[in-house]
Parts: C-alpha cells; structure tokens; sequence
C-alpha cells in the first residue's frame, strides 16, 4: 500500500509513512505533500531511495530520465549527464550535498564523476535557481543528498545488480551507525561492464558501413569504483560533518569513429569484450567537504566548505591531422580541475510569518590542461556572490517569497600555442596561437519573486526570476580544431554573461483517487550563447562561432495520476518543449539538441504478500524531432515497451529486495536526439533486462 | 477539475499554433564529382590534377575547401564504399599536406569551380585522400572524399 503511494507520488515529496493513513480503499495523503509543494515557488520534484532504486539504470541521469523535464544526454552505456527542459552542460547546476560539482561540464563525451549508489534522495529544480547557486543554474539544478544520517547504532545496506546488455556486474555497499551524537556512513561501489549491444549488424555512416560483431559496439567497455565515507557530529543546536568521497571511472570510445572520424586500427577490439583499448577516457574526481550547521531559538547558520579535484585524460592513437604530425604518445587530452568553495548563510525566523535568508558564496576555479590535442586554454576564475531572500507566510494558503543577488566573476584564461609548425607562406612557418591572454569581469543582478496558493482540492504555485550564466573558457577562448565533432571552434573574447528570464507555473489538483499536475513555463534569452556553424573554412574544416543570441523557450511537463483500487493504478505523464532563435544567423531554427515531446503511460498492481510487491507496464512514446540545426539529423519517433517487478522480503530484522526491469522489452531500434553517438547514426541500446539485489540491515 | 482541462486544452492549442516561422532552409549542398579525381585514380608527382566537379545548393552556396592528406596508416573519413587497393602501411617521411579554401561567388545555387593542383616533386609517394567540403549559407556541409595513389 506504502509502495503504492510512494508511486503515485514519486514526482512529489515522498511522503513518510505516518503521513499516509488508510480510509478503506481510499488515498488521503496528508499534509507533507502539500508542506512539500508550499515549501517553494519553482517547479520541483523530489524522488526518494524507493524510485532509484525501482529505476535504476546504468548511470545515475539514466535513473532520473523518466521523470518529465529531465533527459540524459548519455555517451555509451555507463556514462550521462543531465539535461532539464531542454538545457544541458553549464546550463545546468548539478549539486551534491549543497556544493556545485565541478567537473568539465561543458565536454560532450563524458558523465557525472559521483557514485549513484551513495545518494540518498534527490532535488530537482526545473528552472532558474541563480538565487541559491549563481552563475550556470539557468535551466536548472539537480541536488543531490548523501547525508542522511543513520539512526541506528550500525545500519546499512548491500547490493549487487546486473545489466544483460552491456554483461554489467555491479556491487554497492553502505554501512553507517550512531553512537551517541557522533555517526559516520561508508560507501564502497564498484562496476564492470562489457561492450553494448545495439539492435543493428552494422552502422552506416556517410556511405561508409562498419560491420558490427555480435551487435556489440566495439571498444565501449567500462568500470567505474566509487568510495567515501561520512563522519559527523550532531548535537542538539550544533551539527558538522566531513565527506571524503572518490569516484573513478574509465571508459572506452566506440573504435570505428573516434568522435565523428571513421577508424581503421590494427587493435584487434573483437577478441574481448570487457577490456578497454585506444581510444578510451578516465576520469577521477576526489571531494572534500565540511557542512556545519548551528541552530539557536531564531537563528540558524549554515557553512559549507569544499574542494574537488577533477582529472580527465582521454587517450587516443597518434595520427597526423593537416599539418600537425603523429603526435607521441597517447595522451589527446588532459584537463586538471581543483575547486575550492565556501557557502555560508544565515536565516532569521523572527517569527511564524517571516523568514529571511542571507549568504554569499565563492568559489574558485584553477583548470590546467595537457595533451597533444587542444580544445580550452588553462584558466582560473574566482566568483563571489550576495543573496538576500524573504518569505513571509500571509497564512497556511498563501506564502509570498522574493530574493536579490549580486554575482561578480573574475575569468582569466591563458594563450596557448601549438607544438607543431604550420606554414603561413611558402617560405615562414610558426606555432599558431590558439587562445590569447585575457582577463574578464562580470557583474550580475539577478532577482526571484514568487506566491505558493492552496485552495479547494488545488495548489498553485508561480514564480519569475532572472538567471545567468558566465561564458566559460572555450566560449572566451577556443581556437582550434575539435577533432572529436570535425569542426573548427573560435570563442568570442567579447561575450556578455548570458541572461534567462523564465516564468513559471504549477497547477495541481487531487482527489481521493486522481491527481493532476500541470508546469508550463516560459523563458526568454536575449543573449543565448550559441555555437554557430558558419559557411567559412579555417584549416580545412567547417568554422563554428560563438555568437549570441535571442532565444525564446516554452513548454509543459504534465503528470496525471489515477489509483482504481489498493491494487491498481495507472499514471500518465509527457512533456514538451518548443525553442525558437529570434535573432541572428540562425534566427528561425531551434537550438542543438531540442528535445523531442514525450509521453509515459504506465500501469502497475501492487500486493502484499508477505511482503510488498509490485508489477508494472510502462509504454514510453517520443516524437520525431525534426527541428534541428546544423549538423544534427532529424531523429524518428519511436516507443519502447519496458516492464518492472519488485519483490519485498523480511528476513527476521533485515529486508531483502529484488528487483527486475525490462527496457526495450521489443528489442526496437531508435534513435535517441540528445545521445552522443547519435552524430555517428549509432542507435540506442537494444533489450536490457537488469536485476538488483538489496539487503538492508 | 473542469478548470484543470480547460487550461490544459488551452495550452495544446497554444502549443500547436506554431508560429509560422520564415523558411528554414534544411537542405544540404551537393557535390557532384564528373570524373576526376575518381577513386583509385593514379598521379605521378609533377603531375597537375584539374578537379572537374559541380557544386548546388538550393538557395545559396557557401565555400569550399579542398585538403589532401596521407592515408599511409590506413586511417579513413571514406565517403566511397570503393575498396581501393592499398599499400603496405609505412610512415611518413616527407608527406604532401595540401589544405587550402575557397570563396564562391555570393548569390549562387551551382558553381562548377576550376582547381588544378600541381603534385610536388618531393613528397612520398603512396595511398592520399582527397577531400572536397562544400558549405551552404546556412552552415550545411557536405564531405567528398575520394582515394588517390601518387606514384614515382
């Protein structure tokens, strides 16, 4: 019955169980749901260990991708990184525990550095969130919670799960206890997976064909380990604790195209399909922080502290390309990234009607490179920012909140030079300059007004907000060729900071047995940061700009909820999005990457046999995404059938859970828009069928 | 509830009245290439060899860039499904790298360019791709590449 509720209300707060109560065969949730939808103006969704766990798939964004609004943007089968209605890379805040993670977020051929395993819960914001995270939080921030504190003297859990697609085999491990006011939690993960299958004996790309053995994409094999460990001290008006947390991963690229070139090598990938070989990636990201919090009669202070290290190397088969000969070695790319940030805030709740909010944020950025391929100059840049947010309650319906920030960034990216010499007569060569020294300032107001209203059977919710975003190092800076995508990329040293206003809406509305929700929104760039393919040639390759440009977004998310009994209920859910450029070269055309509209039903039957558990269909349908700019495709429709089944059991004080999916149960061959590999015609996994294990004690 | 599906209905009918946007052009330039190079074609250095090729587009061609490289490690962008008969690998000692782009006339929907390129006398000889990329205002592309062998 729980089970039940937490799925219906899987895209809202899950409520606890002593919040549910049972009226014959009716649903009343009381009154967390709506503490949860009154909490904040923006549109947000919060999914709990009950929905990871019955939707896990190969990468944490894979597990999130069937809530509406959120896609991900995936590179081979382990590997993918978020995308909120429709904006990606630096358009989207992810945070962990409260800290922005900083990786090379803007790379289109890699995922999130964290352990999936280790989160508890997470916090989804479907819109401008500059208030609380500055700069990059435009389209949206995914938070997510590792800290839960245990409650019992020792407690944990132990799971071991497979996928038949891509022969993963993985086992996650969390134990954690309380003694006395101290606790700690301990998180060890690790996972191996083979090359992946794909419903297709070939690829075809320009009219070249590469022959696929077995299905299996050659080369894009992977592992990942992740390990932390939590200590913290929590007290009546004081609590602290420290993470340490590592999380490495090595992945191969798929052998026949390295980014957009066909490949002959003479690595002979068919002999096994586990191990990883030229061309392939890894990725290590070590984070520390430190979280404090001090709670006394109206005051409440918050400190979080951190630094990360981010290291990327991706390693490839020297060739010559134009007048660069065969490089060294293997090392393409290398980018080092250590980040320090210090979050601090203070609330004051004079009383029940009135809170308000102050803090100010810094942090700083110091990014090295290496390689023989050159994509970003080295650069740091150091961002400091003030807020002020008031919320005044006017009653128990009818909440009112408004906010301030000022952001100033400080960029500094480096030249850099080639290591080779290219002829600029007949007579000269030199080493071409790729990026040219130079130092930014930005300033940025940004602002947030919102009302949370409940009446009858209805909340609505509206907020308006101003964001912003800093152009990064390669929109400042680029200039060169980007091997992986065939194109010649120059940054614009004079980019202002990109500007997003967004309106938005939520309507919802439940009764006994239905609930509806309903987000639509607006959003208009007057300076969308874009990279304009151009009819230009530099060096023999098409010249792609940084420009900016007016953009005007719109769309819904919706979500309909029926239970038919304590047994039954269906859900239907979709999303859409529509993206226009209103000035500029491409004034008329969409933006990269524009998600298609989607739509999910589902029907599932829950039991209670000794033990919960639950059988569910589900039916995803896309549409054709023929908006495109160039180079992209127009991308087909398709749907995939996909069915789950969980199974609960108790075992004395301990509980064991099973649970198995089926995605892509018809084996369908499609393509997904926002997929890396789409660029090369390769389409999406074909049948995967993953069970999970879980012991919890 | 009744007022839930008349704001819902109100939304598809805004969403569905897409604003009729000017003409985007979303088509791709053509390269049409009438007998030389083809692939497999040989050329003794010294040699001169004279593109003949006709470009189109549907509104406005762009410019194009003609590059030839070695393929002396069987490395291949082919856009031929030709199986051209290569070489042993070798590395390069002093290979030809010939890279060089083109403006078009503005205004144009074909062009028909004249090219000739002198093969230099002392570069290595063996398997090179020749390749032919075209714009179109817009920043559609198309590639050619055809395979050529320079011998002695």
């Amino acid at each position: 019955m729980v089970h039940c509720i937490l799925a219906a209300f899987m895209l809202l707060e899950s409520p606890s169980d002593s919040t549910i109560k049972e009226l014959d065969s009716v649903m009343v949730v009381s009154s967390s749901k709506k503490d949860f939808l009154m909490k904040s103006s923006l549109t947000n969704v919060s999914v709990n260990k009950s929905y990871l766990k019955e939707n896990f798939g190969g990468s944490l964004m894979q597990t999130l991708e069937h809530i509406p609004g959120v896609q991900s943007m995936s590179i081979g089968s382990g590997q993918s990184k978020p995308i909120i209605r429709g904006l990606g890379f630096n358009r989207v805040v992810v945070a962990e525990d409260g800290i922005k993670h900083e990786g090379q977020q803007w790379g289109d051929d890699h995922g999130l550095e964290t352990d999936q395993f280790a989160v508890d819960r997470v916090e989804i914001v479907k819109g401008p969130a500059a208030l609380s995270y500055g700069s990059d939080a435009v389209g949206g921030v995914m938070s997510l919670y590792t800290n839960h504190k245990p409650v019992k003297t020792f407690e944990g859990n132990a799971k071991i799960f497979c996928r038949s697609n891509n022969e993963s085999l993985g086992m996650s491990f969390k134990a954690g206890g309380r003694n006395g006011k101290f606790h700690y939690t301990a998180n060890l993960t690790w996972i191996d997976y083979a090359d992946y299958k794909v419903p297709t004996d070939s690829i075809q790309y320009y009219s070249y064909f590469i022959k696929l053995k077995d299905n299996r994409l050659r080369n894009t094999a992977g592992t990942e380990r992740d390990a932390s460990l939590l200590v913290g001290y929590a007290g009546y008006n004081f609590h602290t604790d420290l993470r340490v947390s590592d999380s490495y991963s090595k992945s191969g690229f798929f052998a026949d195209a390295h980014g957009m070139e066909v490949r002959l090598s003479d690595i002979d990938y068919d002999s096994h399909i586990r191990d990883v070989d030229l061309p392939y990636q890894w990725v290590n990201h070590l984070k520390v922080m430190s979280h404090s919090v001090y709670n006394k009669d109206m005051f409440l202070f918050d400190a979080n502290i951190a630094y990360q290290n981010n290291h990327r190397e991706e390693l490839s088969e020297p060739v010559s390309h134009g007048y660069m000969p065969k490089p060294d070695g293997n090392m393409e790319r290398r980018f080092s990234k250590d980040t320090y940030t210090a979050n601090l805030m203070l609330r004051l709740e004079p009383d029940e009607k009135y809170e308000l909010t102050v803090g100010s944020s810094t942090e700083y950025q110091h990014n090295r490179i290496g390689g023989w391929g050159f994509i970003i100059p080295d650069y740091e840049t150091l961002s400091t920012g003030a807020y002020a947010l008031g919320r005044y309650m006017v009653n128990d319906n009818l909440r009112l909140n408004a906010g301030v920030r000022y952001d100033h960034v400080h960029t500094h990216i480096h030249e850099y030079h080639d290591w080779y010499k290219t002829p600029v007569s007949s007579t000269d060569s030199v080493y071409k300059q790729r990026s040219y020294d130079l130092s930014r300032n930005f300033n940025s107001l940004t602002w947030s007004a919102g009302v949370n209203y409940a009446f009858d059977r209805y909340i609505v919710k509206a907020n308006v907000g101003k964001s912003f975003r800093v152009p990064i190092a390669k929109e400042l800076g680029a200039d060169g060729v980007n091997y992986h995508i065939f194109r010649y990329e120059r940054g614009n040293a004079t980019l202002d900071p990109e500007v997003s206003y967004q309106l938005d809406l939520s309507l919802f509305w439940s009764n006994d047995r239905l609930s509806v929700e309903m987000s639509p929104y607006v959003n208009y760039f007057p300076n969308y940061i874009y990279l304009n393919p151009t009819s230009d040639y530099v060096e023999g390759l098409q010249l792609y700009n940084y420009t900016q440009a007016a953009v005007l977004r719109y769309g819904f998310e919706t979500l309909l909820d029926y239970s038919f009994n304590r047994h039954w209920t269906a859900e239907l859910k979709g999303e859409y999005l529509y993206a226009r450029q209103k000035s500029g070269d491409k004034k008329g055309y969409t933006l990269p990457f524009s998600t298609p509209w989607s739509a999910d039903m589902t029907v599932k039957y829950t039991c209670q046999w000794k033990g919960r558990c639950h059988i569910g269909l589900n039916a995803h349908v896309v549409g054709a995404q023929n908006e495109i700019v160039p180079p992209e495709k127009p991308t087909d429709g398709y749907w995939t059938l996909n069915v789950s089944a969980s199974k609960n059991m108790s075992l004395r004080d301990k509980e064991l859970t099973m649970t198995i999916r089926a995605e892509n149960l018809l084996d369908r061959r499609y393509y997904n828009h926002t997929s890396y590999y789409r660029l090369i015609d390769v389409p999406e996994p074909g049948r995967n069928i993953s069970v999970m294990m879980e012991l919890e004690f | 509830m009744r007022r839930i599906i008349i704001l819902m209905a109100l939304l598809a009918l805004f969403c569905a009245c897409d604003d009729s946007d000017e003409e985007k052009d979303m088509t791709y330039p053509e390269i049409s290439v009438d007998g030389t190079p083809t692939d497999g074609q040989r050329y003794h250095r010294g040699d001169t060899i004279c593109m003949s090729c006709s470009f189109s587009d549907n509104l406005e061609l762009g410019k194009y860039n003609i590059e030839i490289h070695n393929n002396f490690d069987h490395h291949t962008h082919s856009t031929s499904s030709v199986d051209v008969d290569l070489d042993e690998d070798k590395e390069a000692v002093n290979p030809w790298v010939f890279n060089q782009d083109y403006d078009i006339p503005s205004g144009l929907t074909s062009y028909s360019p004249s090219v000739c390129i002198v093969v230099p006398d002392n570069i290595d000889t063996g398997d090179y791709h020749f390749m032919i990329r075209l714009t179109d205002h817009v920043g559609w592309q198309q590639i050619k590449s055809v395979s050529i062998k320079i011998i002695e």
